[in-house]
């Protein structure tokens, strides 16, 4: 009864299509490298899916692709996919897969034109009976902009050649939608890495993942545990890459992976144009988060980094603010330390305040003129727009390698030092008066792998309030 | 089958409802608002959208209404709104309406349960056996639920009370329809500030606005024109209030006209909770929609004087309840500015103001006789001096030139603007100085934002740094409800 292959199980990574970064020309040892990254692994492997910017590629290029991957896969499977917005272009990419060696071909809801159901049918239906080869068919509507309508699945689902259907909404509903209409004559392939497991449980046949080939391993035991049952070392394995997951489907697609391939040593190049390697649908901030998070998966070496929390008399700390322990009595600056927060979480603010008209002024506004490489100092704020009382510059101790350490500074510890303040004023600790008359200046050490937002959050929150207090209460 | 009334056309503000600080009606603000707008207005709408009545008991919008009726005292129609989420709600409270001796009600598609087509009919059909004329509200933006043409028409030509419709969704294409269907039947009023000289010279017989509390007189000024076939004036009036409007009509309306009206010298209060400052109507939005009101000449003058410490300056500026009359600690002065979208072109603004012979000038001499070159530091400006710097370190020729001449240009149209219109008054430019360190991010692109955005936030930083906001008070108000866009993780 139906359609059901038995082959088409297990984790098949979507392929990034590697260019060379200078003439954007397709990277086939690269494409090969990564096919033998990939493969003790998988079940099988995807050709010019979405994640290898389908679009992008011509049509000889798309044939190239599915050539280079039956050579490497040897017995496993190369599904390619043939995606295009017109039925014509479709067959034709359909016809090239099959000569080329394809197993099964991956075909999108036709895009663009916004096609009726009517359409979408028919463009199945010409493909399926013209070309002689397994088709699965494929919901996106993240770049579709529509959904591939149930009933036309359910149709589809009669002719003998649709095997399969990948769904990438990540919408469970439409996938137990289609489990409950088609299940019984086509698999059903989960094609959003965030929901996996979920997907799996449920009763879907496999995954089409752009993850799978950053951490295939992950997928292939997440994979086995959920058919034997083991469900709670399923999840706890899902959750620890959950967030690249998350960054992969939603914050930079097929550009995170490659970036995160690129980190890795699988240099895949960038992507085609207009995308950009980062500072376009990836951002900088993101691709520091995709490098931390590799670091924690072991897959890239931590940089290891000397570091020391600042100590000696506290009067002595503030050198880099020409604020000598003679200035800081003569002009009787407060003073104020805190430190709080365990292991990498672990916190120092050291904290000046003193009146507009001390030499803490200056110090305030030669701060602002001179941009320390990767310690510049900002202005204490609970959000833009919203700066604290007194005026409290924040100043990183340690110079910030990359952007991940500086979202660490600039958002959480910016954040917790703000509300402590804001706090203090509110609690009559810090007097209205000092919020008009004084200002502050805060040296923070924050560990370079603090990664915790939330953690670092509190511990800057107290060590603030530890500081505040010493400085003001007398 | 409905009628066209000659009552229902022209400019119809759709009023704020005041609250006093305890959160109570404020009638004798609520009063001052109507006469404020009185003479520029064809009508009135106490408790629309804008009224907030979804956040009023029926007895406050009971209220509300009675003091409308009171004041307007019959000098134009009163159109009060009376929609609930329940049919039988608003059959009530429309009846009382009624009998109260309202012109008509204004009453918006039963909203929150998404009922269907038939379901809104027959609401409508309830209300038709009243015998009050009715305008039929749609406004899907709130009440998630969309009129087509199809049932806007069978509303508007079955029902025999239904004297017209007020369309907010700013869908021109479904107004176009109307005109088809029902034109000359019924009347038609468009409720989105944004197309309201579109759809007037299209056909429409007039606005109910949020932006009317704030802009009565030109608004009646652009109706007036589109009457009278002079649709150049009407384009040009329209081009002239078109940011405003787009922040009243997509950056919070209630908060954001009645933050308006306070800078107007007009107080109504804050909007009720969940609303906050600082929320949809954001604290940038806050800033243009003062500049613009500024521009338009809304805002009050009042004589400021500037203590520069042995010396005063007088100026004169377009004050806010909030601007000091008299500003003083001008060794450090500080302020922050933030614009944006898009992410990329984001501008962030660290600024300090002061005398040349405090901390600020001290700092700009002393950094420019050390690091200023190789730091990239620019004097951009002799009068009041200004040093600008970087907050992140240059590398590449596209990000100088975004910086230099885009983010800079930015900057100096906020400082020339601001030398006109009197906070940085002429007589003391010899003595400030300025440190305006700005932040353009490495893969900006569009220069054009990257200097509207360091214009905006100069603006912003500035302004706050001159008038010591934010306040205490709203710093303990806000601080919970904080947001700092890094705290989290993707």
């Amino acid at each position: 009864m139906g359609n059901r292959t038995g082959w088409l199980r297990g984790v098949f990574p979507a392929l990034v299509t590697p260019f060379d970064p200078k003439t954007e020309e397709v990277d086939e040892e690269a494409y090969r490298r990564l096919i033998r990254h990939v493969l003790p692994h998988v079940d099988g492997v995807v050709t010019s899916g979405t994640t290898g910017e389908f679009p992008y590629l011509t049509r000889a290029e798309q044939r190239r692709l599915v050539e280079i991957a039956r050579q490497e896969v040897g017995d496993k499977l190369v599904i390619a996919g043939c995606g295009a917005s017109g039925t014509a272009q479709a067959i034709a990419l359909a016809q090239d897969a099959r000569e080329a060696g394809a197993d099964a071909i991956l075909v999108v809801t036709p895009y663009f034109l916004h096609p009726s159901d009517k359409e979408v049918y028919q463009h199945y239906y010409d493909i399926a009976t013209r070309v002689d080869i397994s088709l699965i068919l494929y919901n996106i509507p993240q770049v579709v902009d529509a959904v591939l309508p149930r009933s036309v699945v359910e149709d589809l689902a009669d002719l003998p050649n649709v095997v399969g259907l990948k769904d990438s909404s990540g919408d469970l509903t439409y996938t137990m939608e289609i489990l409950e209409y088609a299940g019984d004559r086509i698999d059903v392939l989960v094609g959003h890495d965030e929901v996996v497991i979920a997907a799996l449980a449920a009763g879907v046949s496999g995954m089409i993942l752009a993850s799978a080939q950053v951490y295939p391993e992950v997928w292939q035991e997440v994979y086995r545990l959920v058919r034997e049952g083991r469900l709670e070392e399923a999840r706890a394995l899902q959750r620890r890459v959950q967030k690249l997951s998350r960054i992969f489907c939603r914050h930079g697609g097929g550009v995170a992976v490659k970036a995160a391939l690129n980190m890795m040593g699988i240099s895949v190049g960038p992507p085609r144009r207009p995308l950009k390697s980062a500072g376009g649908a990836l951002i900088h901030e993101t691709r520091a988060e995709i490098q931390l998070e590799l670091e924690k998966l072991g897959k890239i070496p931590v940089e290891e980094q000397p570091f020391a929390y600042p100590s000696g008399l506290l009067e002595t700390r503030f050198g880099d603010l020409e604020l000598t322990p003679e200035v800081i009595r003569a002009h009787g600056l407060r003073l104020g330390s805190g430190t709080a927060g365990e292991g990498v979480n672990r916190v120092q603010l050291d904290l000046v305040a003193g009146r507009k008209d001390t030499p803490l002024a200056d110090a305030y506004a030669l701060q602002l003129t001179y941009p320390l490489r990767g310690r510049e100092a900002l202005t204490a704020i609970l959000e833009p727009g919203l700066t604290v009382r007194p005026s409290t510059l924040l100043l990183p101790t340690l110079p910030q390698k990359n952007l991940r350490q500086a979202n660490m500074i600039y958002g959480p510890t910016q954040l917790a030092l703000g509300r402590a303040i804001v706090d203090a004023l509110e609690a009559g600790v810090i007097s209205a008066q000092a919020a008009d008359d004084e200002i502050m200046v805060v040296l923070a050490t924050v560990h370079p792998k603090a990664l915790d937002r939330h953690a670092l959050y509190r511990s800057v929150y107290e060590a603030a309030r530890m500081a505040i207090a010493q400085a003001f209460s007398g | 089958m409905g009628y066209k009334t000659d009552w229902f056309r022209g400019i119809y503000p759709a009023l704020v409802t005041p609250f006093t600080r305890d959160d109570r009606l404020d009638e004798e603000a609520y009063r001052r608002l109507i006469r404020y707008v009185l003479p520029h207005v064809n009508g009135v709408v106490p408790c629309g959208t804008t009224g907030e009545f979804s956040y009023m008991t029926i007895e406050e919008r009971k209220r509300a209404i009675e003091v409308c009726l009171d004041e307007v005292n019959g000098r134009v129609p009163v159109l009060a709104g009376t929609g609930c989420p329940s049919t039988r709600e608003t059959v009530q409270l429309t009846e009382w309406a009624r009998d109260a001796g309202v012109t008509g009600v204004l009453v918006v598609a039963p909203y929150y349960l998404k009922p269907t087509f038939n379901e809104v009919y027959d609401h409508f059909r309830a209300l038709d056996k009243l015998g009050v004329p009715i305008v039929i509200y749609n406004i899907p933006q709130c009440a998630g639920t969309h009129f087509r043409w199809w049932t806007a028409e069978g509303m508007l030509l079955d029902l025999e009370n239904v004297v017209g419709i007020k369309d907010s969704s700013g869908d021109m294409p479904f107004l176009e329809a109307l005109f088809e269907k029902v034109k000359g039947q019924v009347g038609i009023f468009v409720g989105h500030d944004e197309i309201v000289q579109a759809a007037l010279a299209a056909g429409c017989d007039g606005a109910i606005l949020a932006s009317a509390n704030l802009i009565p007189d030109i608004w009646q000024v652009i109706y007036r024109a589109t009457l009278e076939g002079d649709l150049a004036t009407a384009q040009e009036w329209q081009a002239k209030i078109q940011k405003l409007v787009r922040i009243v009509a997509t950056c919070g309306p209630t908060q954001a006209v009645k933050e308006g009206l306070e800078m107007m010298g007009i107080p109504v209060g804050v909007s009720r909770h969940p609303i906050l400052r600082g929320g949809s109507f954001r604290r940038e939005d806050y800033e243009e929609l003062r500049m613009q009101l500024e521009i338009l000449g809304k805002i009050p003058p009042a004589d400021v004087v500037y203590d520069l410490g042995g010396r005063e300056v007088a100026t004169r500026v377009a004050a806010t309840p909030h601007t000091p009359r008299r500003v003083s600690g001008w060794d450090l002065r500080v302020g922050e500015g933030f614009a944006g979208p898009p992410f990329h072109e984001i501008a962030h603004i660290d600024l300090l103001i002061g005398r040349r012979d405090g901390p600020v000038g001290r700092a700009i001499a002393r950094s420019l006789a050390g690091w200023g070159e190789a730091r990239g530091l620019k004097v951009i400006s002799e009068r009041p001096l200004i040093l600008l710097v970087p907050t992140v370190t240059i590398r590449t020729g596209r990000q100088r030139e975004l910086f230099y001449q885009f983010a800079a240009e930015g900057i100096m149209m906020a400082v020339r603007q601001n030398i006109e219109n009197g906070f940085l008054p002429e007589a003391a430019l010899d003595d400030l100085a300025l440190i305006i360190n700005a932040f353009v991010h490495p893969a900006a692109s569009i220069g054009r934002r990257v200097m509207l955005n360091n214009y905006k936030a100069t603006v912003q930083a500035l302004r706050k740094a001159i008038e010591g906001r934010p306040t205490l008070e709203q710093l303990f108000e806000e601080k919970a409800a904080a947001r700092h866009p890094f705290r989290y993780a993707p």
